[in-house]
């Protein structure tokens, strides 16, 4: 049992990583047979970091993204959190609505909900590969969409860590289509305990 | 937290569901800027006092008067609070805003000082900056004027 996300061992991260290279995986399947263009996701990146250093390795925290977020309940507690930017969001107006030049600051109704949906469906791809991998049950949130200061949408899953921690783990991917690199991020943010039932589940000490 | 005498621009970047809380004694021109996460510190444990509303504002507090600060003089302004997200379901993280408020105005008044202006809630981030040479609190915020607190 580890209390502290930087008492995990080696093998304890290595199995972290794999977890997140499956579900990263099956998330850019989902998004390309959703968008019908190429997708491919980069190896995950499993990183512990303190608040301010987490919140500075995503960017500024005064840039403009949207943010689709899924609180994960059940055996396994956290966050998902899909960070998207205006690469990403040309990319998927074009497949799905047809539409080029998406403003940011104004997002209507259809590619609100289109980004919803790309959100929804990579988490839930991401979380069904690790359930069925860990033989764990989680429950989903509706997922939410917010458009706002990268900073501000980090402080959701840092207050919801925060009692517990000091630290944060983020478990990244980030995304090409078509070969574009779309400078967005896909995050799963476990807390502490979380680790420990993944580590039991699949017989990693 | 970040405290500053005479002249220069206290900065807290990006608040979302947290709360900033700006000291600032005119006469000497001594300003403080907290940035408290949540609302209240559990017992034991937890070393960080600033991440949190009651034991964050007493630390600050303490560190202003032993740098000359008078408690009838400390103007308290607050801005932040935010819910970022509309959550549905889920373990009921949506309102953490709304608390970290409500507890940064009780402890506030449980210390004796009172909030003279505040920009708190709806569902956007703030970047709140104190200038301690004049004491004026600015809030920028993404698609809004800068406003004055």
């Amino acid at each position: 049992m580890i209390k502290r996300y930087e008492d995990i061992s080696v093998n304890g991260l290595d199995l972290i990583r794999e977890i997140g290279s499956i579900g990263n995986g099956t998330a850019a399947t989902a998004l390309s047979s959703m968008l019908n263009a190429k997708v491919r996701m980069s190896l995950p990146n499993v990183r512990v970091m303190d608040f301010n250093a987490a919140q500075a390795s995503l960017g500024d925290p005064e840039e403009l993204v949207a943010a689709v977020l899924v609180e994960l309940v059940g055996e396994i507690e956290g966050i998902m959190l899909l960070l998207l930017k205006q690469e990403f969001m040309d990319e998927v107006a074009q497949h799905l609505l047809n539409q080029s030049n998406v403003d940011i600051m104004q997002l209507d109704e259809m590619q609100t909900s289109a980004l919803i949906e790309c959100g929804n469906i990579m988490i839930s791809s991401f979380v069904n590969a690790m359930t069925a991998l860990a033989n764990v049950e989680i429950q989903l949130s509706v997922p939410q969409i917010a458009v706002n200061m990268l900073g501000g949408i980090m402080s959701m899953p840092m207050a919801m860590m925060g009692y517990h921690s000091d630290r944060i783990m983020l478990i990244t991917g980030e995304f090409r289509i078509d070969g574009k690199e779309m400078n967005s991020d896909m995050l799963l943010m476990p807390d502490v305990n979380s680790l420990n039932v993944l580590m039991k589940k699949l017989g990693v000490s | 937290m970040k405290i500053t005498r005479q002249e220069g621009v206290l900065i807290t970047y990006a608040l979302g569901s947290c709360i900033g809380i700006s000291f600032y004694d005119p006469m000497i021109k001594l300003g403080a800027l907290l940035h408290i996460m949540l609302p209240e510190k559990p017992a034991g444990g937890d070393t960080n006092v600033f991440k949190f509303a009651d034991s964050g504002i007493a630390e600050t507090l303490r560190k202003l008067y032993a740098f000359g600060a008078m408690k009838g003089r400390l103007v308290c302004k607050i801005a932040g609070g935010a819910k970022m997200f509309e959550m549905k379901g889920g373990g009921g993280l949506g309102n953490i805003g709304d608390r970290n408020a409500m507890t940064v105005k009780k402890v506030l008044m449980a210390n004796g000082l009172r909030v003279s202006s505040a920009d708190t809630g709806a569902n956007y981030a703030r970047t709140m900056l104190l200038d301690v040479q004049t004491g004026q609190v600015r809030i920028r915020s993404v698609g809004k004027p800068e406003k004055i607190l």
